[in-house]
């Protein structure tokens, strides 16, 4: 291969390609789209955090607000969990407008997380958003497509590549050259893009950067170049195999259609179809059952908090409850907690289990779809894929279970056996211990954890741009000229 | 020459693929609808059985107390979905179809979703709308693009120039042989539909056929239109991809961006937070201040008292009631504000077509947002019926067995589908008729 000649082809590519005024229409468009979903992303990151901790303060204050009281009543008083959106999430939405983003946290129940974008939505979501990611993702691909296809067909048809070939060009020499073009042109929306985004991470008052993110953001900038390598070479392949211009065309937008966005729907359908799962009523009275069958604490008659009783009493070697040194209604709650939240957990788990299996169908077709592994990956390293949505879930409910047990604990040590009701002034404890028990905080899990959660899409990136460059070897052998 | 014509089209392997790959994908959606309805149906027999068990079991624990009773019980009500829905399953994926309600505080259980995978509501249904307003719009761009350029391109359309009296003629002809085959394909689908959902044959189907029809006509005078210009084929497909994508991809979502940013709803969150402090601030204030409060919405229930010491139902309840009575502003607030997105949703619509067909689609299958504020609508209503009918049972504390249990059943709620709008459909209409005089300025030339 002659790295020279590689270069002229692609630099003629490129000067060939930016004569043309289409080209400049479509590099308007996009770079009005792409400022518009950087705008409209940063919007969405501003105003939705600054409600969300608004709210999380406002609630918090009236929690530190409470006076003396019994802290049962604390239990139900319970708390707020608000989702923050990470700061990465300006530029891609992934699921967050399909997952609640705020729950409330109160004793012996699990409270479903309400208020995601789309049940505000008036249908209009079933069309996407916009974000730089979904740009990046579906447009920058249709535009390499719209301008790759005539690469190497076009100067088949007009002669023009014999006579390349018959000057000394190797096949090699032109396919290489013309991706490296091809690669070059998307570069010219991809490092504003990128440049932009970091001065505005960067530069930015609302948004607190730490080596994470940057680590995060170095992840997307090199997952989308390798993206866009590899379908710089595609369409110039199906450019160069095709016989017209048109057939390459032709076949470059079927591929479009199918790997942005026939095959990811299909996909994901097929995997809900393979594994089903529950309604919510099935997953509460499932739960129902199991906790009735576990012991009930709220049945006065069931069998294992009897035997529970007894025990206690036997240890203590005490007759009554009121002979006990704590309070043994925070004790049973304790424990009816700490059962109804093992099987509630375990029946999340099941859960997301197969929410998990669902995904995996649509996860692997990463090592035939390019698309969707540089998706994943994006929405991964933007804090706003699947997996964030369950963190965000497991810190929720590991608060309550915290604030509930802390509750339960108060109780015992400082309320009396004599208590009859968490009513009124009677019964109550100092008001310093809602103060003393900390805010519920959301933590983004690290970038390490991220990657290891995408490890799948990664090697299946890695593998297409490897291939494709094979992909060029391999053809420039078998290759006819006309 | 028509029938040549039709011979010329049909004898090509690509148009045949195509056409089995189109109904493929009709089918699959179709019975993605079917599963879709039949997961909808299965939760509502559970829930039957479900409220039937639940309501005995509880009974037989709290026998001697309905205060506490009634702090358990869970009420159902049903959104039933329309059959319809199945072809346009819309935001009933996201919006749970199923209320169930105690008859505690109503704000703190209303906006309880349903358990959903969020990556499945991303990738969103792949309903028999979505082929409608998708997919087959791309088979027309397919079929019509070179309508005229393919004749230049391989020389016939000298040919036919010498040959027929009517250039133009010809070209209506090719047009007419593709355009019916694809509604053909697009009948072919809704006879399966209607087998395999068993829909009635019903206004609302009408509406929905229609729709669908004019929809696709917008397409094909769409593509025509770009033909008519008679530049080459690579440039009309070019063209018709892209318009496809503003389309149906860049417009409604940039729209829907807009829409979201423009119109927050921080008040879903303050009435969360409210519908909190509104009730459980009650149980450090004064018994007899709350139940004064009680007493001025409900003057009917003057005559009760609760007259014990400390903690009692009557209290309780009322300081429940407190929960509601003291968010409804912001409750109020939010729902204003949906309105607010949905009005200018619906105005914007009418200008593009592809969001104003999927928009309509929803209305007529009941699975819009509009369809889901009334079910909360209703559910308020049931709701308050509902506590209404026990708070004197509570405040007398009557024997629980004293209630007939049994006539608890799940409700249902439809809404009433006979007033659909289909007087509405005149902006396709006037796009479609705009587009069709610019064909005939364009083919005067031809």
């Amino acid at each position: 291969m002659n790295l020279k000649l590689t270069i002229l082809i692609a630099k003629q590519f490129w000067t060939y390609t930016l004569k043309s005024k289409p080209v400049y229409v479509m590099l308007f468009v996009i770079c009005i789209l792409l400022a518009y979903a950087m705008y409209s992303g940063w919007q969405s990151y501003v105003i939705q955090n600054e409600i969300r901790t608004h709210y999380q303060h406002q609630a918090r204050e009236s929690w530190e607000n409470n006076p003396d009281k019994h802290p049962h009543r604390m239990a139900h008083f319970g708390s707020f969990a608000f989702r923050l959106k990470h700061p990465l999430s300006i530029f891609d939405f992934g699921m967050e407008s399909f997952t609640g983003n705020a729950v409330f946290l109160e004793a012996h129940k699990q409270n479903t997380v309400n208020f995601s974008e789309a049940s505000f939505s008036t249908g209009l979501l079933r069309f996407g958003e916009i974000s730089m990611a979904m740009l990046l993702q579906t447009l920058i691909p249709l535009i390499i497509f719209f301008i790759g296809f005539a690469s190497i067909a076009a100067e088949r048809e007009s002669g023009t590549l014999k006579i390349m070939l018959t000057q000394g060009a190797s096949w090699k020499d032109i396919l290489f050259g013309k991706s490296l073009g091809m690669l070059g042109l998307s570069l010219l929306l991809f490092i504003p893009v990128f440049v932009i985004l970091f001065l505005w991470l960067w530069l930015s008052n609302s948004i607190v950067f730490t080596n994470d993110e940057w680590w995060r953001y170095m992840g997307i900038v090199g997952a989308y170049f390798f993206f866009f390598q590899v379908i710089c070479t595609i369409s110039i392949l199906v450019s160069a195999s095709s016989k017209t211009s048109k057939d390459a065309l032709i076949k470059l937008l079927a591929m479009w259609l199918v790997f942005v966005v026939l095959l990811p729907k299909t996909t994901q359908a097929f995997g809900n179809y393979l594994y089903p799962s529950p309604s919510k009523v099935e997953f509460d009275s499932k739960m129902e059952k199991e906790l009735v069958l576990k012991g009930d604490s709220h049945n006065p008659d069931d069998s294992h908090y009897k035997a529970l009783k007894d025990s206690v009493l036997q240890a203590h070697n005490v007759s009554s409850v009121k002979d006990l040194p704590f309070n043994y209604g925070g004790f049973v709650m304790r424990e009816g907690e700490k059962n109804s939240s093992e099987i509630y957990n375990r029946h999340l788990n099941e859960l997301l289990q197969t929410y998990r299996q669902q995904n995996s169908v649509s996860r692997y077709t990463a090592f035939i779809n390019p698309y969707i592994a540089v998706k994943n990956i994006s929405m991964a390293l933007s804090g706003t894929d699947f997996q964030s949505y369950v963190s965000f879930q497991e810190q929720a409910e590991a608060y309550r279970y915290k604030l509930a047990q802390k509750m339960n604990e108060l109780q015992m040590e400082f309320v009396s056996n004599d208590a009859t009701s968490s009513a009124g002034k009677s019964n109550s404890i100092s008001k310093k211990h809602w103060v003393e028990f900390p805010d519920f905080e959301y933590q983004f899990f690290s970038v390490s954890t991220a990657v290891q959660s995408e490890i799948s899409s990664i090697i299946a990136l890695a593998i297409w741009t490897l291939a494709s460059s094979g992909f060029i070897i391999i053809f420039s052998k078998k290759v006819k000229t006309i | 020459m028509f029938s040549l014509i039709a011979k010329q089209f049909i004898r090509s392997k690509t148009v045949i693929f195509i056409f089995v790959l189109i109904l493929i994908m009709g089918i699959t959606s179709i019975l993605i609808g079917k599963q879709f309805l039949a997961k909808q149906e299965k939760t509502i027999a559970q829930v039957t059985r479900q409220q039937e068990e639940h309501i005995e079991r509880n009974v037989a624990y709290h026998e001697d107390e309905f205060g506490l009773l009634m702090y358990y019980l869970r009420f159902a009500l049903i959104n039933k979905p329309d059959k319809l829905s199945a072809l346009s399953i819309g935001q009933r994926d996201i919006n749970p179809s199923l209320q169930s309600v105690t008859i505690r505080n109503l704000e703190g259980q209303k906006y309880d979703t349903d358990l959903n995978n969020p990556a499945n509501l991303q990738s969103g249904n792949l309903d028999f709308g979505f082929v409608i307003i998708y997919l087959f719009p791309l088979l027309i761009i397919a079929f019509t693009f070179n309508l005229l350029s393919e004749e230049n391109e391989t020389g016939t359309w000298r040919l036919i120039a010498i040959q027929s009296k009517s250039k133009i003629r010809f070209l209506w002809y090719k047009l007419s042989i593709r355009a019916l085959m694809i509604y053909a394909s697009l009948a072919i689908l809704f006879a399966i539909a209607i087998l395999a959902l068993s829909l009635e044959l019903n206004g609302s189907l009408a509406q929905f056929i229609v729709l669908s029809v004019l929809y696709l006509t917008f397409w094909f005078v769409l593509c025509f239109w770009v033909v008519s210009f008679q530049r080459n084929s690579s440039f009309n497909l070019l063209t018709l991809l892209s318009l496809w994508v503003v389309l149906a991809i860049l417009l409604p979502a940039t729209i829907n961006n807009f829409l979201a940013n423009k119109y927050p709803v921080p008040e879903a969150l303050s009435t969360m937070v409210k519908q909190r402090d509104g009730y459980h601030k009650k149980w450090d204030m004064d018994k007899q201040e709350t139940i004064e409060k009680f007493y001025a919405h409900y003057p009917q229930y003057k005559n009760y008292t609760d007259t014990t010491e400390g903690f009692g139902w009557m209290w309780y309840y009322a300081m429940q009631q407190m929960g509601d009575d003291e968010s409804l502003e912001q409750s109020n607030a939010m729902r204003e504000k949906l309105m607010q997105r949905e009005h200018a949703s619906r105005l914007i619509a009418l200008a593009i077509p592809t969001m104003y067909t999927q928009l309509l689609f929803n209305d007529i299958a009941n699975t819009s947002l509009g369809d889901h504020l009334a079910f909360q609508d209703k559910t308020n209503e049931f709701h308050e019926k509902t506590r209404l009918y026990f708070y004197p049972k509570i405040f007398e504390n009557r024997p629980v067995k004293s209630e007939d249990w049994s006539q608890f059943k799940p409700k249902y709620f439809s809404k009433n589908t006979d007033s659909h709008p289909l007087k509405l459909i005149w902006p396709l209409i006037s796009i479609i008729t705009i587009m069709f005089a610019g064909i005939m300025m364009n083919t005067r030339k031809i």
